[in-house]
């Protein structure tokens, strides 16, 4: 379980800090000694779930790591919410507590502190669980955010053993309450790796990040990538000394994997498909989008199965969640995974969400394609492609678009119509606006029209 | 100086926005004038009616098509900013 791997990894005579932030670094054996405090603490209280609204992402791993030997179940909240967003949250969890802050207003929740957890400990072994429970909030891109329950142990054991060399250091560039950022603690973890925690999102802080602390590792959104390798050069990427980019969360588009091994000629670049309910499904390493038919291939007995329906994804998988908070029987069988495929002669290639088809006319348009396009345009650094709404045909293809440093706005629309004249009429971008910044949410890109602004 | 120019023109904004939709088609010079019909003289597709409507409610904060009107001239399409 979660605290074992700390416990491993401390036990080590030369253990690397488990990470590494600006407000300081996290040893693997203070991990250990506040865990297992934390787990007495939570066990004396008797409480059985609650929600987690540490800032810090250190005080969240010890948290996280001290609930799961204590058989608690912890639910890591957003960063950001605000009082109102806080209570809310917690009355539709059902979670009486809330591990926040000292002094953090939790609008009504009953709050309690990392101090008084640990504090509260004693030195008795704690029992021995096989099962430990975690709440994980689905990212919501396209819906309310839904709690998907796991357990620790299935997490933990999904991680292969990571066969990396000592001194391995991640970016963590995800937030603790994705399911993304979960399995990067699992797997650092698991690698007894040090997580390496930057000042910010923004490509800046994460540059200084991976400089400042030798970080060889690092796993992100392609949107985040995006925004990352506009801020860099080919000296600029050289100097980083990448061992490792993974890509996930999102559709990784070919162009971006071509310019990331450009970039980083010695990094091994890998794309992962995996969802919050169903866990990783699969790791592709051979420099190609999309995945490779062979993945509808698995056995009955494999633990993850594909299957295409309608042109969409479906998984089934054993090491993936238990169930949603409140449908605990929602669990089993296939599961509709939202991501629109097309297959081609050995490759399934991602086109969209079923939730961001764009309808103009009756003619289905799907962003991805689009994107990609439009991302191959010079000048253009980011774009996200969404349908507007119309009184003619319904609705339009729209696009909006951030200009690469150095670029003259005013001749990317032309250049964008330009790129996509052959397309068929209906899928072509009929409003182009370039915007100072996209928005995101868990590094993922948000495709709806956004207010203009700048 | 005064910042005069910023102020949105709508019949210059109208024929500019026909004009950019036109040069697109990469059809040679067409001539707009007020009584050129949209459909009849300037050929416009459903699309990129649809197009100028989004165009013009960008630019000028409302356009004919949204409000249930189907201008037929050029003209029209300006009168609809006159009103």
């Amino acid at each position: 379980m979660l605290l074992e791997l700390v416990r491993e990894a401390a036990g080590q005579t030369t253990a690397p800090p488990a990470l590494i932030s600006p407000a300081g670094a996290l040893s693997y054996r203070e991990c250990l000694l506040r865990g297992e405090a934390v787990a007495h603490g939570l066990a004396r209280l008797g409480a059985a779930r609650f929600g987690c609204a540490l800032a810090a992402p250190a005080d969240t791993l010890v948290a996280l790591a001290g609930s799961a030997a204590a058989g608690c179940e912890a639910c890591p909240y957003p960063p950001g919410l605000d009082e109102a967003g806080l209570a809310a949250t917690a009355a539709r969890l059902g979670h009486d507590r809330v591990l926040a802050d000292q002094g953090r207003p939790l609008g009504g929740a009953r709050g309690m502190t990392l101090g008084d957890l640990e504090r509260d400990g004693s030195d008795r072994p704690l029992p021995r669980r096989d099962r430990a429970p975690v709440l994980i909030l689905t990212t919501g891109t396209t819906g309310e955010q839904k709690g998907a329950r796991h357990d620790w142990s299935r997490l933990v054991r999904a991680v292969r053993r990571p066969d990396e060399r000592p001194g391995t250091r991640w970016l963590l560039a995800y937030n603790l309450n994705q399911f993304a950022g979960v399995q990067m603690l699992v797997h650092a973890l698991a690698g007894r790796a040090t997580l390496v925690v930057p000042a910010s999102r923004r490509a800046d802080d994460v540059i200084e990040a991976i400089r400042a602390h030798a970080v060889t590792h690092v796993s992100a959104t392609p949107t985040f990538w995006r925004l990352l390798i506009g801020r860099l050069d080919s000296r600029g990427a050289a100097e980083l000394g990448l061992a490792q980019i993974t890509l996930g969360g999102e559709a990784t588009p070919q162009g971006l994997l071509d310019r990331l091994r450009d970039l980083f000629p010695h990094a091994r670049v890998s794309h992962v498909y995996a969802g919050t309910e169903f866990g990783s499904v699969v790791a592709v390493h051979d420099g190609r989008s999309g995945l490779p038919l062979s993945v509808l291939d698995r056995d009955a007995s494999a633990d993850v199965r594909l299957r295409v329906r309608g042109g969409e994804l479906q998984v089934r998988s054993d090491a993936g969640m238990l169930g949603y908070h409140a449908h605990e029987d929602d669990a089993g069988g296939w599961r509709a995974t939202g991501d629109l495929v097309e297959q081609g002669a050995d490759r399934l290639h991602f086109v969209g969400r079923t939730s961001e088809i764009i309808n103009v006319g009756g003619a289905k348009v799907h962003a991805l394609p689009l994107e990609e396009l439009v991302c191959s345009v010079e000048g253009v650094e980011l774009a996200a492609v969404y349908g507007r709404p119309n009184p003619i045909t319904g609705q339009i293809v729209a696009v909006d678009v951030v200009a690469a440093p150095g670029t003259d706005a005013d001749e990317l629309p032309g250049r964008i119509h330009e790129a996509c004249r052959r397309l068929p009429a209906a899928g072509r971008p009929r409003r182009i606006r370039v915007v100072p910044a996209l928005e995101t949410r868990g590094g993922k890109l948000l495709r709806h029209e956004a207010p203009a602004s700048g | 100086m005064a910042d005069t120019q910023t102020i949105t023109d709508p019949p210059d904004t109208v024929v500019a926005a026909i004009r950019e939709l036109l040069k697109r088609r990469g059809t040679g010079p067409t001539d707009v004038r007020p009584e050129s019909g949209l459909l009849a003289d300037l050929a416009m597709e459903s699309l990129e009616l649809a197009e100028l409507s989004v165009a013009l409610a960008d630019e000028l904060g409302r356009d004919p098509f949204s409000e249930g009107l189907f201008p037929e001239t050029v003209a029209e399409l300006i009168a609809f900013y006159a009103s």
